[in-house]
């Protein structure tokens, strides 16, 4: 078993130490003790009250002996519907965690490093994650269009499907100018929430002063209801890491990292072997193909807080500080990592750029419908016949494909809403729109990541907006007083915990709640929470009543 | 100053560098905050601080946005107003209600009670679960840990770390079960903790408060403020000593204070019982046969006075050597110094201070 000292010798002269040493700890006693804590407080110079606060935000990491062991299981919105409850109360000493990343599965449960799944009353097992089924539609794809082919994940077979062929082009022919202007023109825009364009920031990167620059693959992924990363990742890990080198590339960064959430074990090795596969080949390194340019990635693993998805509070996780989201502006592309010039990305914007580059930029824009450009993978979850992945042509219908691609809800059923951009979005009842941001945030919400879960009408929409809101009360960072009390507040008056209990004034309680929390939160958390609150008040009035008469 | 901005109609010059907030406040504008202490980095929390940027899409908060250019700001109209209502009622909501907190917790004590008073939140509204987890427990004589009146703004822990450099205190979990902690959740005494009591003046709740002074919360009559000089050492930090009719109740850091900007070390802020306790000399003494007596000020003078002519003429002037206490008033201290330098002709002459 390793000492203290080796464990302290391995990580502390890395890039962001904290986590990973964290990790070996947490590995090795199976939970950290105070003792581990000193040693890591004095080996990094972090005050030691500082490091247990930070120690003590983060979900996954236990401060009881055994606790790395103990089961967690998803109860998510979707595994709830599958019964998840039932599972957590089977399984000895289990514990809950927030939407693990595999809704179009049965329900996952963590044991260590294991990532299992199951459903109450089966065996559970370690199963590789669901494949995206062809195109339904037979669309183009962009990031899907090889992922199917044989030994993808492999460097070989990568290479064989036309993968690294863009990186050496750039390197070898192009100017980083010449892939901004590409990229620019395709009109990427981040695929992780908020949508901004891909092209402008890296060009602000390129331009801002500092170095060393940084990319950061952010695949915390920690959106209820979105799985699309870890599928990207799983079976494509080298377009990813193609991506990152080059948007490292275009900006003048020499370093990576890929924040990966806690919940995807096996992710991190498959992630780990593509690396060193391509830093052998000279893909990545020191002296890239043979020129002068040079990146190297890290994998850092969370563990476990949705708020670490947001950029700025993985930034700060990174630097092993408290995780609370930064005021900004200063924006990351100027003071991003260790303050420096930084493009934070992901997952899936980064695994579309080499398919960009090497098809060019109007190819891009072609795949989607009318004006819009591009394709955005869907997770598509909850009351469909065929869940999953689907990689739909930005604009596409959401009727076409909830009913055409996924085969509509189950028999006798009817849909009665779906969310978006997971649940950050809030409900859409009204199912004829486009799944494109003008459309949908026309109607008051947004596409986000893409995560779509779908409720028929046999669902309880109002137990469904106490879960999602306390998700985000569970993860509210507790930064900003708006959302810390307004999550709070509104998971109690959606439970019948707490609250009015005349009607007028309940709706009027919430809806003010919900306007101050998306008028002057500091981050997306808190703004986009109470859309859960406001679509349900707008969309399901009756509901409303029905809970303020029975319940309360 | 080069650049200007609009705030509330009108052009205002500004420096590079100046938050919003800073440009309204030295406007005279009300603007109200929690989170807010002008010694420390804003961190951007309690965001009553929100005012109206034309071209922005939501409020922003002032304290934490740098003024630029041409930039056209309204600090309080109809809409902010509503969000700082709403705001002040959601974090009144969080802390068990009529709570009376009195002033001798600390100097910020007053804040939220105020401002719940400017926006009449009498905590009726947004009813629930409460946050704050009391600390009564800690058995330290210095400092309250009432967290129950807690509200999370963590000035708390940013003076700790950003002035008294000293990183004791810390924010355990997140959302609302956010606590303020030390490591592992401890006792203060068992922490990094100097007990500088810079916590406690800039708590904006009294949910941290000066528990020497709180033994005087029933003494009655009003608090009087007299600025005066820590005398315990040489760096010279600005005090308000509080008094109520001719009792002395407490101490405050003065925030003006050159020398130290609202810090005091623990001697300044918490040790000043012995002025008023019974054990002090009431009257000279002398000692006779070995034994200490009381004696009238004329007899205790003849004393000293004939010892210090004995040693100069047996010894010299320089064998005279004389140490004031720090706890002795400042005019004392002048007067020990002018006495052996104009008296005697000596420089050995000392304090105790050495803080
Ligand atoms: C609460 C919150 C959680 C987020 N979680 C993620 C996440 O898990 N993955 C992600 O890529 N972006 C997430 N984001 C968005 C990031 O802040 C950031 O916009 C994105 O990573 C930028 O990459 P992109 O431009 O390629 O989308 C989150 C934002 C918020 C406010
Ligand atoms: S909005 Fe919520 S998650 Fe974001 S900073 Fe505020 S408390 Fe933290
Ligand atoms: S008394 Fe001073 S050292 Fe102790 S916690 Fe408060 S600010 Fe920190
Ligand atoms: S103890 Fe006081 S200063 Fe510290 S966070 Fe709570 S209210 Fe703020
Ligand atoms: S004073 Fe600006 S957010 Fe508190």
């Amino acid at each position: 078993m390793p000492t203290d000292q080796d464990l302290l010798e391995r990580w502390k002269d890395e890039p962001a130490p904290l986590l990973p040493l964290l990790h070996a700890f947490h590995e090795r006693d199976s939970y950290l003790s105070d003792d581990a804590l000193r040693v890591v407080s004095k080996g990094l110079r972090i005050p030691l009250a500082d490091l247990y606060g930070t120690v003590t935000f983060y979900h996954h990491f236990s401060r009881v002996e055994g606790g790395r062991g103990r089961p967690r299981v998803c109860d998510g919105p979707i595994c709830k519907l599958k019964g998840a409850d039932t599972l957590l109360a089977e399984l000895d000493g289990a514990t809950a965690m927030p939407c693990a990343g595999r809704c179009d599965d049965p329900i996952p449960v963590l044991v260590e490093d294991r990532y299992m799944v199951g459903t109450p009353g089966s065996e559970l097992a370690e199963t590789p994650a669901p494949m995206p089924t062809p195109n339904p539609g037979e669309r183009e794809e962009c990031c899907f269009a090889h992922i199917r082919a044989e030994g993808r994940a492999t460097l070989a077979g990568y290479r064989d499907t036309g993968g690294y062929r863009a990186l050496a082009r750039a390197v070898q022919e192009q100017t980083p100018g010449d892939v901004l202007d590409v990229v620019d023109a395709s009109g990427l825009a981040g695929r992780g929430g908020a949508g901004f364009p891909t092209g402008r920031k890296w060009r602000a990167v390129a331009d801002a002063p500092g170095e060393p620059k940084t990319i950061v693959c952010n695949a915390d992924e920690g959106e209820p209801g979105c799985f699309k990363d870890r599928v990207l990742m799983d079976y494509d890990p080298h377009a990813v890491l193609e991506g990152m080198a080059l948007a490292a590339y275009a900006t003048g960064a020499t370093r990576g990292f890929i924040y990966l959430r806690y919940e995807y074990p096996h992710t991190q090795a498959i992630l780990e072997r593509a690396i060193a596969e391509a830093t052998e080949a000279g893909l990545l390194g020191q002296g890239i193909l043979g020129t002068g340019f040079s990146f190297l990635i890290y994998v850092r693993r969370g563990a476990g807080a949705y708020i670490c998805g947001e950029e700025t509070s993985l930034l700060n996780s990174l630097e092993g500080k408290h995780p609370f989201p930064r005021n900004r502006p200063p924006y990351p592309v100027t003071h991003g990592y260790e303050d420096l010039p930084t493009a934070v990305n992901n997952v899936e914007t980064l695994a579309s750029v080499p398919q960009i580059l090497d098809r060019g930029a109007d190819w891009y824009r072609s795949l989607g419908e009318g004006e819009h450009a591009g394709t955005k993978i869907i997770s598509l979850s909850g009351d469909v016949l065929r869940p999953g992945n689907y990689e739909v042509p930005i604009g596409l219908p959401l009727e076409t494909l909830l009913f055409e691609w996924a085969g509509g809800p189950p028999p006798g059923r009817s849909i009665q809403a779906v969310t978006m951009a997971g649940l950050s979005g809030g409900f859409v009842r009204d199912l004829d729109v486009t799944l494109d941001e003008p459309c949908l945030r026309g109607r008051g919400s947004f596409l986000g990541a893409g995560g779509i879960m779908v409720f028929d009408d046999s669902r309880d929409m109002i137990e469904v907006a106490r879960q999602a809101m306390s998700f985000f009360a569970h993860e509210s960072c507790g930064k900003c007083f708006p959302c810390r009390i307004g999550t709070q507040r509104l998971t109690e008056r959606l439970a019948g915990e707490a609250g009015p209990r005349n009607a007028d004034v309940w709706r009027a309680e919430v809806h003010d709640i919900g306007h101050t929390m998306a008028a002057v939160s500091a981050c997306g958390l808190g703004i986009a929470a109470p859309l859960i609150t406001e679509s349900l008040l707008r969309d399901f009035p009756d509901a409303v009543n029905a809970h303020l008469e029975n319940g309360r | 100053m080069s650049a200007k901005l609009t705030l509330d109609g009108r052009e205002v010059l500004f420096e590079e560098g100046e938050t919003i907030y800073e440009i309204a406040r030295r406007s005279k504008k009300d603007v109200p905050t929690l989170c807010y202490d002008d010694r420390l980095d804003p961190l951007g929390a309690c965001r009553l601080c929100v005012v109206e940027l034309e071209g922005a899409r939501n409020p922003v908060a002032s304290c934490t946005t740098m003024a630029t250019d041409g930039m056209v700001v309204r600090t309080s109209t109809e809409a902010i107003e509503k969000h700082r209502k709403t705001l002040t009622e959601l974090v009144v909501s969080e802390n068990p209600r009529g709570v009376e907190i009195d002033p001798l917790r600390g100097m910020a004590s007053q804040e939220l009670a105020l401002l719940a008073v400017r926006y009449e939140a009498d905590g009726s509204r947004f009813e629930g679960a409460t946050s704050g987890r009391s600390r009564k427990d800690d058995p330290n004589p210095m400092i309250l840990r009432d967290y129950d009146q807690c509200i999370s703004c963590y000035r708390c822990v940013r003076v700790c770390a950003e002035q008294e450099g000293d990183y004791a205190i810390s924010v355990e979990n997140r959302g609302f079960q956010t606590r303020i902690t030390t490591e592992f959740a401890g006792f203060l005494e068992d922490s990094a903790c100097t007990f500088c009591g810079q916590c406690v003046q800039t708590c904006p709740t009294g949910a941290l408060g000066d528990l020497r002074a709180l033994q005087n919360a029933d003494v009655p009559g009003e608090i009087e403020k007299t600025r005066s000089i820590c005398p315990y050492c040489g760096v010279g930090c600005s005090v308000d000593i509080l008094s109520k009719d001719d009792k002395l109740v407490g101490v405050q850091p003065a925030m003006d204070g050159p020398a130290n900007e609202g810090a005091l070390c623990v001697k300044g802020q918490f040790a000043w019982e012995w002025v008023q306790h019974d054990d002090r000399l009431k009257t000279p003494l002398v000692r006779k046969d070995g034994e200490l007596v009381p004696a009238s000020w004329d007899e205790a003078f003849e004393r000293a006075a004939e010892g210090f002519r004995g040693v100069e003429a047996k010894h010299g002037r320089h064998a005279i050597y004389a140490v004031a206490s720090g706890r002795a008033p400042h005019e004392s201290a002048y007067s020990v110094q002018k006495f052996v330098r104009a008296g005697f002709g000596t420089n050995y002459i000392d304090n105790c201070s050495r803080a």
